[in-house]
């Protein structure tokens, strides 16, 4: 066999990365959900016919490096029964899926009668059956009670769509445009088998696939160089999960110790909390996924994305615990756990990487709201997504990112237009801005949050809320001085004047007249504020985002109320 | 206005150098080029126009008397973005949502780069006041415009020295009384200041885009108006007496005047014209459909050209601020002849984006650099002269750029030769890449599209690019060097108009869509004829964009004029249906469909000149310079390839690859198995033999 060639191996990259773009952006432009369309909430990628990771584009990185499990679950279900032509849907996540509503859609594509890849497209369905309309159930002590379970299940068969099928699958779903959104999702795949094959064409099977091996070394090697630059031993971080929709005032630990040996990394939760009674729980995929996303922001943003990377990287999660819920577990709360998990591996690995890791980020607290818009007589479902994002840690060197949302969207998710926003959905907005005061001060502060203040014009509106952020020990923390974001908050004025303030994981009925304001708090900041340079301190408070009490006591100094100039500065070392 | 007789000039001012085409009423046009003076173009642009009169014969004044028409592209407003050199400005906006600039949707570009830092917003926090005013989706007034509000919002702009006023408020594009007002009330408050409003410059719904694109236009509406002032006042000064347009973005020009209202309608005024300059070029061989691509010293720009019209964007950026006005979907790379191979960790060669630009240049240039570029790799094959380079200007030192690709050579194993086939081969599928971005992802094969290439390095890629795409024809104008100059005198006055009207196609009420169709011909028409065209030679494009109701994404169709004035809008649907399957496969012609906005283009005919044509003669057969040992990318080997001197090529002239066809600016590479054509305008054509 012959030596790879390195140029051949990069045009290929190259070329994967340009296949995945392809098929998100088929996504991007004709689904209809605004989860979806508008949030971007889902993922492209292809896999070889192992279930190896190729290639991904990861618009929410939390349903990524989900993919290619729940692919290895569609191959171990079907085995040699797998034809050109199919085409499977999976969202199973006992089987290797992230959350019951992330649903995937797997391709398999032939060469010469060969299976060679597959192509998958996963995106957060607007509905997927259950007992709550959206999928977030808080009162779910079990799977059934969530969703519609689809394991690796063949909805298209040699090209012949199985009506029996798709309609048993759509006549558990609420809403008519996700059978829309799954055939979106379905023309991605087609995207996909398309790009591979033009390079099975053009190199031959013998060349491409030694050069994807190829790329899997390289990415590996890739890893492995960052991985040695964090210092050998053993790292121990904890967080700390806040009510489980049950028991109020519960607790759930998470516990990680992170093993560094030369160029191996590996994760273990022994010691994480037993799983709770109800959907605060994750399944495997889900965790997995958060541990990955948090160690490629801890490395070089540019590496490749495929199968290699993850060689290095051992993940070991009880099972029975809340990051490995065992069946028949409630999980729809599993990816909002990505934000005390990072915070755990933030803290592990603050002493031994001080010039990489974030402090904590804004913990999500969001709502789901569904309804009927009389304008259209239809129904409608938002996830309110321009409430919800908070802002991230700061880092050595920068500020934390305002506005960004939960760290398991990694900055990729889109809060909707303000103008589209009231075309499609039957709520008129009166505030979407910075909310002062809400970074974590520091030498770098956090992000800051927003704050949002809507009239609901739907009728029989149902929230429900979710999330975290809300408990003074869930502030976005400071790091190495630097100190806590501000807390999340949702505060309901119904039409009588009476104040609502719902707790995570509450149903609540909304009358049509209803005021709705949500606070989403901050990222936290990262050294000693008091060496934070005074002029910026003074530009913010001049911009309204640091009011002049907080400039004094965070950061020491008096801003001039007029002139915004820097009055006196006390204490600290300033640079 | 429109030039009859006397000279035309093509001014292109780009960051490096500026390029004139000057096109005589009778004869051969020239190309001049001249160095860009940072500091106040203008005087590069008098030193061009003096040495264009010197070679006619006379003086500056007697010259630019018999100056028709000068069209005029700058990256003045461009180069202000991206440095941030920009006016300051104050956002007057809704009470409630004065982050909307800066918040950009929340999104982080770099997803896991927590050191990745959102762009300074172009208006400070402490400049975006918010006013208390509110109107809803359907243009109804739910909460009256507070002028008090407004006032204390000016008085404070005026305190602190704002030059220029943007008033964006939710939903303008349904009802913009609110704006018309506060606009007016700046006015009054900061005489001098330039004032802009979102429903003038874009009523078009989605308020991220149109508050962006306000304040871009705020920004640099002072900067080009005292550019444009100091250039049409020193211009009369000298003796100019014809008009002078203002190439814009959209791909057409317009009178400074409008320029000077839509400032950032001229974004992207240079390259804009490259593919009108294609599309003249490729009209003399009857294409309609093909690429043009752009390789430079750092940047490859590709636009795609549909049916004669180069593709426009609405959804565009400058930077990285969006920006909603139209304009052409030109995509940019960072691959040119001075981008950087280098090997990442994994082992692998990649080439850019970081390129060692014109200083210290390519290790080759001998000024300084040493880090391995496209440009060396391209000498070490052999396909540059060191000798012929930029007219013999410059010399190239072979030595240097193989002790420059060395030792990434030796880190890949490879020898310095592979090592730079390596590079090239690299680079150009990165821009194979860029290409299948304007086409394969929005539904284009470009195996059909012919390629028409300008640059420096525009020639030396094109082969290895369409071998990348399975390309089969090629066009290099022999201008291509100063393409873009060249174009400005093909372009047409236009203007891009829209107005947001979102509604159910079935059940439309007709009378409204006949009502905004009429006002957007009342004010293309207006703009032409206040630029002085003739009713005559004016002309109103409509066109609709629809979505499936639900869809969050448009695209847009052509709307006949009779199907206006008759509100039916079935023709549209029809085309909507046939371009969403095309597009992403599927349609879908029972789902109802949505009107979004009802746009116009507005066009100014202009007469165009000419292409000359080539002297005939120069037989490929006598104008073979020798031979040269050069790599055959196609065959991964190096072969004797035979080499012409590309500026005796007469019309006809025909020779078979593998060749070398060189000309002063650049060297159009011919591999194995092409044949090239000398067509009667002197331009090259290359094809499969």
């Amino acid at each position: 066999m012959n030596a790879p060639d390195p140029v051949l191996a990069s045009v290929l990259q190259r070329r994967l990365r340009a296949i995945t773009q392809e098929m998100g952006l088929t996504l991007l432009r004709t689904t209809r959900s605004p989860i979806l369309s508008e949030a971007r909430d889902f993922v492209t990628g292809l896999y070889d016919a192992e279930g190896r990771i190729l290639e991904q584009a990861e618009y929410i990185p939390i349903l990524a490096f989900a993919l290619a499990p729940a692919c290895r679950a569609v191959i171990a279900a079907f085995g040699r029964d797998v034809h050109p032509g199919d085409v499977f849907l999976h969202n199973d996540v006992f089987s290797g899926g992230n959350q019951n509503n992330d649903v995937a859609v797997f391709r398999p594509v032939f060469h010469e009668g060969r299976l060679v890849a597959w192509a998958a497209t996963k995106g957060h369905q607007a509905d997927i059956g259950g007992a709550q309309a959206g999928g977030y159930n808080p009162r779910a002590t079990e799977v059934w009670q969530e969703a519609l379970r689809i394991p690796p299940l063949r909805v298209v068969e040699r090209g012949q769509l199985r009506r029996d099928v798709w309609n048993l699958v759509l006549a558990n779903v609420r809403l008519p445009i996700v059978a829309e959104d799954l055939e979106a999702q379905i023309g991605g795949t087609v995207v996909g088998e398309r790009g591979v094959l033009e390079l099975y064409r053009r190199h031959g099977a013998a060349a491409l696939e030694r050069h994807l091996e190829a790329l899997f070394d390289a990415g590996e090697r890739r890893m492995r160089s960052e991985l040695r630059r964090i210092p050998d031993g053993t790292y121990r971080g904890e967080s700390v999960v806040f009510y489980d929709g049950h028991h109020p005032g519960s607790r759930h630990r998470i516990v990680v110790t992170i093993a560094k040996r030369g160029s191996d990394i590996a994760f273990d939760y022994t010691g994480t909390d037993p799983q709770t009674v109800g959907f605060v729980n994750a399944p495997y995929a889900s965790s997995f996924s958060a541990v990955i996303l948090t160690l490629l922001m801890l490395v070089d943003p540019d590496l490749p994305h495929n199968e290699g990377i993850l060689r290095p990287v051992r993940v070991h999660i009880p099972r029975g615990t809340i990051l490995n819920a065992e069946f028949p577990a409630a999980t729809t709360f599993g990816n909002t756990l990505a934000g005390p998990h990072s915070d755990a591996i933030f803290r592990a690995l603050a002493p031994a990487l001080p010039d990489r890791v974030s402090a904590g980020w804004n913990r999500m607290l969001g709502m789901t709201v569904t309804g009927r818009d009389p304008r259209r007589g239809r129904r409608y479902v938002d996830i309110l997504f321009l409430a919800l994002k908070g802002g991230s840690g700061a880092v050595r060197g920068t500020d934390g990112y305002d506005h960004i949302g939960l760290i398991n969207t990694a900055g990729g998710l889109l809060a909707q237009d303000y103008e589209m926003l009231e075309v499609h959905t039957p709520h008129l907005l009166r505030r979407h801005e910075y909310l002062a005061d809400s970074a974590g001060p520091g030498r770098w502060r956090g992000g800051l949050g927003v704050e949002t203040e809507f009239e609901v014009h739907g009728e029989d509106v149902t929230g429900v809320v979710f999330g975290d952020g809300v408990d003074e020990e869930a502030r976005a923390f400071g790091l190495f001085g630097g100190g806590p974001g501000a807390l999340n908050s949702i505060e309901l004025t119904l039409p009588d004047g009476t104040r609502v303030v719902p707790r995570s994981k509450d149903v609540v009925a909304i009358p049509r007249g209803t005021r709705f304001r949500q606070r989403a708090g901050g990222g936290g900041g990262f050294g000693d504020p008091r060496e934070r340079p005074a002029e910026l301190v003074a530009a913010e408070v001049r911009d309204g985002v640091l009011s002049r009490a907080a400039a004094r006591r965070d950061y020491g100094v008096e801003v001039d109320a007029e002139t915004f100039e820097v009055e006196r500065v006390t204490g600290g070392r300033r640079p | 206005m429109i030039a009859k007789s006397g000279y035309r000039i093509g001014a292109d001012v780009g960051g490096t150098f500026t390029d004139f085409l000057l096109q005589p009423a009778l004869g051969r046009p020239r190309a001049v080029k001249v160095p860009t003076t940072p500091p106040d173009p203008t005087d590069g642009f008098f030193a061009g126009l003096a040495e264009m009169a010197t070679g006619e014969g006379r003086s500056l004044g007697e010259f630019l008397a018999e100056v028709e028409l000068i069209v005029h592209g700058t990256t003045i407003t461009t180069n202000a973005v991206l440095t941030g050199d920009v006016a300051r400005v104050g956002l007057l906006t809704t009470r409630g949502f004065r982050d909307a600039l800066a918040m950009r949707r929340g999104i982080r570009e770099a997803q896991y780069d927590n050191r990745y830092r959102a762009p300074e917003p172009l208006v400070p926090r402490w400049l975006r006041l918010p006013v208390t005013e509110r109107v809803d989706a359907t243009g109804a007034v739910v909460a009256p415009l507070d002028d008090r509000d407004v006032e204390d919002a000016l008085a404070r702009f005026a305190a602190v020295g704002v030059e220029a006023v943007a008033v964006c408020f939710l939903h303008a594009w349904a009802n913009p009384a609110h704006e018309v007002t506060a606009a007016r009330l700046a006015t009054a408050a900061l005489p001098g200041a330039y004032v802009t409003r979102s429903s003038a410059i874009l009523p078009q719904i989605r308020f991220t885009e149109r508050v962006s694109t306000t304040v871009l236009n705020a920004a640099v509406g002072p900067v080009l108006a005292r550019y444009l002032e100091r250039l049409t006042t020193r211009l009369a000064l000298t003796g100019f007496r014809g008009t002078l347009l203002v190439m814009q973005s959209n791909g057409g020009v317009a009178a400074p005047a409008t320029a000077r209202a839509a400032a950032a309608s001229t974004l992207l005024s240079g390259p804009a014209a490259a593919p009108t300059a294609g599309t003249a070029y490729a009209a003399t061989h009857g294409l309609r459909d093909f690429l043009t691509v752009d390789m430079g010293g750092t940047s490859f720009d590709v636009c795609l050209v549909r049916d004669g019209a180069a593709m426009l964007t609405s959804e565009g950026r400058i930077g990285r601020y969006p920006f909603g006005l139209p304009m052409l979907a030109i995509h940019t790379i960072g691959a040119g002849g001075g981008s950087i191979a280098w090997i990442d960790d994994g082992g692998l060669l990649r080439v850019g984006p970081r390129s060692a630009g014109a200083a210290p240049g390519p290790a080759c240039y001998g000024r300084g650099g040493s880090a391995p570029t496209c440009t060396d790799a391209d000498l070490l094959l052999g396909l540059l002269d060191p000798a012929g380079f930029l007219g013999g200007r410059l010399r190239l030192d072979p030595g240097a750029a193989r002790a420059a690709v060395e030792g990434l050579a030796a880190r890949l194993g490879l020898g310095v030769e592979a090592a730079a086939a390596g590079i090239v081969e690299v680079i150009d599928a990165n821009m194979a890449a860029g290409i299948r971005h304007v086409t394969v992802e929005r539904g284009h094969d470009p195996r059909a599209l012919p390629l028409v290439v300008a640059g420096g390095a525009g020639p030396v890629h094109a082969a290895g690019i369409a071998h990348e795409l399975g390309i089969t024809r090629i066009l290099v104008p022999r201008d291509s060097s100063i393409f873009c100059a060249a174009g400005m005198l093909f372009a047409d006055l236009r203007h891009d108009l829209v107005q947001t009207l979102v509604v159910p196609v079935d059940g439309l009420d007709a009378d409204r869509l006949r009502g905004v169709c009429a006002a957007l011909a009342r004010d293309g028409h207006a703009a032409l004829a206040g630029e002085g065209v003739p009713a005559a030679r004016r002309a109103l494009a409509l066109a609709c964009d629809v979505r499936y109701v639900g869809q969050y994404h448009e695209i847009t169709v052509p709307l006949l004029a009779e199907e206006a004035d008759a509100a039916d809008l079935s023709g549209v649907a029809k085309r909507f249906h046939e371009a969403h399957d095309r597009l992403y496969g599927y349609a879908l012609p029972d789902t109802p469909l949505e009107l979004v906005n009802v746009r116009g283009v507005a066009t100014g005919l202009v007469d165009k000149p000419r292409l000359p044509e080539a002297p005939a003669g120069g037989a490929a057969r006598t104008l073979r310079r020798g031979r040269r040992r050069a790599w055959l990318a196609a065959e991964r080997a190096f072969g004797e390839v035979d080499l012409y001197d590309g500026l005796g090529l007469g019309a006809g002239a025909r020779l078979a690859g593998p060749a070398l066809v060189e000309l002063p600016l650049t060297t159009v590479v011919v591999p194995p198995e092409w044949r090239l054509e000398t067509d009667r305008h002197g331009s090259f054509v290359l094809e499969p033999a």
